[in-house]
């Protein structure tokens, strides 16, 4: 039997490297496919039913909107001062996009108490269809999100740990790619739950 | 026991035929051959397995045909299926030829040009010419078949004119027997909705509404007059089901929270069937075609076509659904209504 | 991640937890087997209760228990034998078995890599799989029976154990099942696209791949694509069964009383679930096609005859069949606006298919044909595209659907054109590339034996179901002698379960000569078959890492079998030209 030499052990990371953000892009194709399986579930309930209740999004989703922005915003910021070597900023940078992808929980918690109290159930008798597809479409994300926040942990700790530089940051760029999406794809979600369901 | 016989020798066929050729293979290797090559002779009779395999699928096809093409379904007995069943054939005629003529391509090469070792294969790699003709003939074909499927299809679907002389059924599915209900008189039926399922109202016909008063419900055969439009509505109580009237070539499928509809002229009485057919107990029938629990394969209904009189007569002797209600002014409040 | 790079490395980390792409391949190829077996008996089962209904057999009896009084099965448990068989066959067999094993196997060594992008989620992949089938098999065991709803499991039947027992516990666990199958399945296609896009050696243009290797991509897309809307479609379903929404449910009426959940409807799910459903289809049979077509090139001794076209023709197919869902539902009583756009579609998908069938065909013509047992199962393939195929083209046409929809012309379809085509695509890889998988050979006489009992046994099965519903018999029946009508096709039944029990003792051959040839078979050559591709240029021990040294370089496409100068001599010498062999100076690369 052959063994691995220590150049393959470079060829490991080479694959890494040429590959980790194709596999995060082809997840995030099959994410994209999973939420739209339910979005035109959406369309097609609608469509077969004509008491189809209209529901105002509470005003805390729109908080989390521009939570989740501001938290993109400063994230690429991070990834922009780490390509110039300010580890710094990058640490500080995170860290409120931690912060910020915490508070963005939050307020979705405060968003489906605000329903709730307006009697907008998920299931039993006095749910529909519309009430449970916000419920279910909107706790759906967060679990992406959850995913999210714990990459962001791993990032901060390795940018605490100073593990990141000016040509070592394949690990905050792969964690911003699925950021930017969590944040694109709530942004959609939400305009769809607003205008369109 | 026969099925347990047979099991049993095929077994030592099998086991046995598997034995003698590894035993072959063994002391071939002893011999030093390679024993992954293919000899030549051994490639030979693998072509001529080929063309015996033609044989043997074509004579099967055929003897199935000769065999048992007399079971299929016989003529239709709607007018749409009529359309239905020439579609099919001209299918058939683009089907047929395709599959002899490819199949006796494909495993007369492999006969013709079974390995010699004398000889080249040739280096034929492409040719835009012969792929654009094998694009594009299939291309035409199919048009032809599109154009004559939807044309079919358009009108089959499309609903019959209200204005038209015509009768409205509506079909129930439940798991695992099929209720049907007249329309009556006013052409009309009325509401039902699984909330007024209550005793013998299986169909939930909502009693407050005038429009059911005239509704005739029966439960294990029901009658159309010939050669007239049937407008069929579609329900299901529970599960989905799917009313299937092969001999009508008519198939729609009930769906619980849903109507769904299919119409058709039936133009063969079942009194003419039986001759054709040439048995006395032909019955059409109404079969459950969507897998819908334990009993799907026993949820059937019978269906009589008969003349226009002998309809009306069996229709007239039906028990009116407002006959069946013990006070019309009771009647809503059986079940707690909604909406 | 770590990686275990020692001679030394303990039992569970090479045999079990491996990273290694081609353990992972044996791993899904002998858990997709074993599942294929249970579902062959299953099939075998169900066959004698339709050829010989009523009848009490003592198999029956020992292998069912209390899903069978004396040894006769039960109705609901019929259909859950028809469920899991349908269930197992589509996806343990023919989606991971066949798919997860030469994804796994060739990617890698048909484009020079390493490995695959990342051992770890191919390993994953696998766990997730094989978790997946060990829950698929326990739901056989537990109360009300497994699933028995049919594999497209429709709501209300399978969101309501009052229906039907198998809705209860049994549905619980296939959903399960199917969730883990899914996120497996994704992990494996993510991994196998990024592979292929990323880690070919030098010289491996996207036009110099082998055709396995597009349909192995192709395949993953459209895996990407369809299996999460399937995911959703299943949540969905979880949701309406546990927790009280009303997705797919509406009025409904069950066990005495009327059930509080309104406003959805059983076609939603039908919708999503054919969105994965039909490209499901091609998502078992392009592996298929891919690897005959590299047989048929390689066996023939001639380049595959319109290497673009059949490319452009599995693209086609794979774009095609995302928006042809809907023909599956033509008497749900859809749009028939709708239904003509779907006629359309589907009846499309016929060109493509045709030109690869006479792609095939004038590949074998003027070739030079060894009939390894790879060779027969790739020619049986051709064999069963068309006949299952063309029968498509009634089921396609809306209007006739109608009348055929659900009976067993559909079942005799499917089984052909899908399930035959799709396991002789299986049989033929497993027998070619066994060499690599197994450094050992496997017997060719009992090989071209299992063939010919297969392929005649196999039509013996399906042809004769076109004939059945064509009289108008419904699948998914109990027992068709119920009622008159269809008294007289008894006769059909009984030849039809006469062959299944055939067919399924000559599987036993296929059993004995994988297992022994695997342990015992003669030692494999480098390259047995004289192939071009980069997979017989690594030893046939399996290292880590593919190749010693470099990984080779190259230089033309795979398919220079039996290229000539212009004196009819063989360029090279042999009548084959490896892909890691320079151009010649007399030779030109306009091949394709």
């Amino acid at each position: 039997m052959a063994s691995i030499t220590l150049q393959d052990l470079n060829t490991k990371a080479e694959i890494r490297k040429k590959t980790a953000k194709p596999l995060l892009w082809i997840g995030i194709v099959s994410i994209v496919m999973f939420f739209s399986g339910w979005t035109s579930a959406v369309i097609v309930s609608k469509g077969g039913n004509g008491n189809w209740l209209n529901i105002e999004l509470p005003f805390a989703f729109s908080l989390s909107t521009i939570i989740i922005v501001l938290s993109s915003l400063l994230f690429h910021y991070g990834l922009i001062s780490i390509k110039k070597d300010n580890k710094k900023m990058l640490k500080l940078a995170v860290s409120l996009t931690l912060v910020l992808g915490l508070l963005f929980v939050v307020s979705q918690f405060y968003g489906w108490k605000e329903l709730y109290s307006n009697g907008i159930v998920a299931t039993g008798s006095s749910s529909t269809n519309a009430s449970s597809f916000i419920y279910l479409i909107t706790v759906f994300h967060v679990l992406h999100l959850l995913a999210g926040i714990i990459s962001l942990i791993v990032v901060s700790v390795k940018s605490y740990k100073e593990k990141y530089n000016s040509t070592n940051f394949l690990g905050v760029e792969v964690s911003i790619i699925y950021w930017h999406f969590l944040g694109a794809l709530w942004i959609y979600l939400f305009l769809f739950l607003k205008y369109i369901a | 026991m026969m099925v347990l016989l047979v099991s049993v020798t095929v077994l030592l066929v099998i086991i046995s035929a598997a034995q003698i050729l590894k035993i072959a293979e063994l002391s071939a290797i002893s011999k030093g051959v390679k024993v992954y090559e293919i000899s030549e002779k051994d490639n030979r009779v693998q072509a001529v397995l080929m063309l015996v395999f033609l044989v043997f699928y074509f004579s099967f096809f055929a003897w199935q045909y000769l065999k048992w093409s007399h079971l299929m379904l016989p003529v239709s007995a709607s007018e749409h299926g009529v359309g239905v069943d020439s579609l099919m054939n001209v299918t058939w005629l683009f089907i047929i030829p395709v599959f002899i003529i490819t199949h006796i391509l494909l495993f007369w090469f492999a006969f013709k040009y079974a390995f010699k070792a004398n000889r080249k294969a040739v280096f034929f790699s492409h040719s835009n010419k012969l792929e654009l003709v094998w694009t594009l003939v299939p291309s035409l074909a199919l048009t032809v078949l599109i154009l004559y499927g939807l044309n079919n299809w358009n009108k089959i679907m499309t609903p019959v004119n209200s204005e038209e002389d015509h009768v409205l059924i509506e079909l129930l599915g439940q798991q695992f027997s099929w209720g049907a209900r007249y329309a009556g008189d006013d052409k009309k039926l009325g509401r039902a909705n699984v909330n007024y399922i209550e005793g013998a109202n299986f169909m939930g016909i909502d009693s407050t509404d005038n429009n059911c008063k005239d509704d005739i419900v029966v439960k294990g055969e029901f009658h159309i007059p010939v050669n007239v439009p049937v407008q069929f509505v579609m329900r299901s109580n529970d599960v989905l089901h799917s009313a299937y009237m092969p001999h009508f070539r008519a198939q729609m499928n009930c769906v619980p929270g849903m109507k769904t509809q299919f119409n058709f002229v039936p133009t063969i009485t079942s009194k003419e069937m039986k001759k054709i057919t040439n048995n006395e107990n032909f019955e059409y029938l109404l079969l459950c075609n969507k897998i819908c629990g334990a009993a799907h394969y026993n949820m059937q209904m019978n269906i009589v076509v008969e003349s226009k009189e002998d309809y009306a007569k069996w229709l007239s002797s039906q028990k009116k659904f407002g006959s069946s209600l013990p006070n019309p002014s009771e009647g809503g409040a059986l079940v707690e209504t909604q909406k | 991640m770590s990686t275990h790079h020692h001679h030394d490395q303990d039992f569970l980390f090479k045999y079990v937890f491996s990273q290694d792409h081609k353990m992972i391949s044996k791993q899904f190829l002998i858990t997709g087997f074993i599942m294929g077996f249970i579902g062959l008996i299953m099939s075998t089962l169900f066959r004698l209760q339709l050829g010989w209904p009523g009848e009490s057999f003592w198999i029956i009896d020992k292998l069912l228990g209390s899903w069978a009084e004396n040894g006769v099965m039960a109705p609901d448990k019929y259909l859950a034998l028809v469920t899991m068989h349908g269930t197992i066959m589509v996806f343990f067999l023919l989606t991971a078995g066949l798919s997860g094993t030469f994804s796994n196997l060739l990617i890698p060594l048909q484009i020079g890599a390493r490995d695959m992008a990342s051992g770890f989620l191919n390993m994953l992949s696998f766990w997730f799989f094989f978790l997946s089938s060990v829950i698929m098999l326990i739901s056989l065991g537990v109360e009300g029976g497994a699933a028995s709803a049919g594999w497209t499991i429709y709501p209300p039947l399978s969101a309501l154990p009052q229906a039907i027992p198998g809705s209860g516990l049994g549905m619980t666990l296939w959903l399960v099942a199917m969730a883990l199958f899914i996120v497996g399945s994704l992990l494996g296609s993510l991994n196998y696209i990024v592979t292929i896009l990323n880690l070919r050696t030098k010289g491996m243009s996207m036009t110099r791949l082998p055709l396995t290797i597009w349909a192995f991509l192709l395949t993953a897309i459209i895996g990407v694509v369809s299996f999460p809307v399937l995911l959703s479609a299943a949540l969905l379903l979880i949701f309406d069964r546990g927790f009280g929404t009303s997705f797919y449910l509406s009025d409904i009426y069950i066990g005495g009383q009327v059930l509080e959940h309104n406003g959805g409807s059983p076609i939603l799910f039908e919708h999503l679930f054919w969105f994965l459903g039909h490209p499901e289809v091609y998502i078992v049979l392009l592996p298929a096609l891919g690897i005959t077509s590299e047989i048929i090139s390689t066996m023939t001794r001639k380049p595959i005859f319109g290497y673009r076209a059949m490319i452009g023709s599995m693209v086609a197919i794979a774009f095609l069949s995302t928006i042809v869902w809907g023909h599956h539902m033509f008497v749900t009583g859809m749009n028939p606006f709708l239904g003509a756009v779907f006629t359309f579609t589907t009846l499309l998908i016929a060109i493509p298919s045709a030109v690869k069938v006479f792609n095939y065909l004038t590949t074998l013509w003027k070739g030079n044909i060894k009939f390894s047992p790879a060779t027969l199962f790739s020619i049986g393939l051709v064999s069963t595209f068309i006949s299952g195929g063309l029968t498509g083209l009634i089921l396609g046409d809306s209007a006739l659907d109608i009348n055929v929809h659900d009976t067993y012309f559909v079942v005799g379809h499917f089984h052909i054109v899908m399930g035959l085509s799709a396991i002789f695509g299986m049989f033929a890889g497993v027998y070619h590339w066994f060499p690599k998988l197994f450094g050992r050979m496997m017997n060719n006489k009992i090989g071209q034996l299992h063939f010919w009992i297969t392929i005649v046994c196999a039509y013996g099965i399906f042809f004769p179901m076109h004939f059945l519903g064509l009289a108008g018999v419904p699948r998914r029946y109990y027992t068709n002698s119920e009622f008159p009508l269809f008294d007289n096709l008894l006769d059909i039944n009984v030849l039809i379960s006469t062959f299944a029990i055939i067919i399924a003792f000559g599987q036993l051959l296929f059993l004995y000569n994988f297992v022994f040839s695997a342990l015992r078979g003669p030692k494999a050559p480098q390259n047995p078959w004289d192939s071009n591709s980069l997979e017989w240029t690594a030893p046939v021990e399996h290292i880590h890492g593919n190749w010693y040294g470099d990984i080779p370089e190259v230089y033309r496409w795979p398919y220079d079998y039996s290229k000539v100068d212009e004196n009819g001599e063989y360029i090279g010498g042999k009548d084959f030209i490896p892909q890691t062999t320079p151009l010649y100076d007399n030779e030109t690369d306009e091949a394709h």
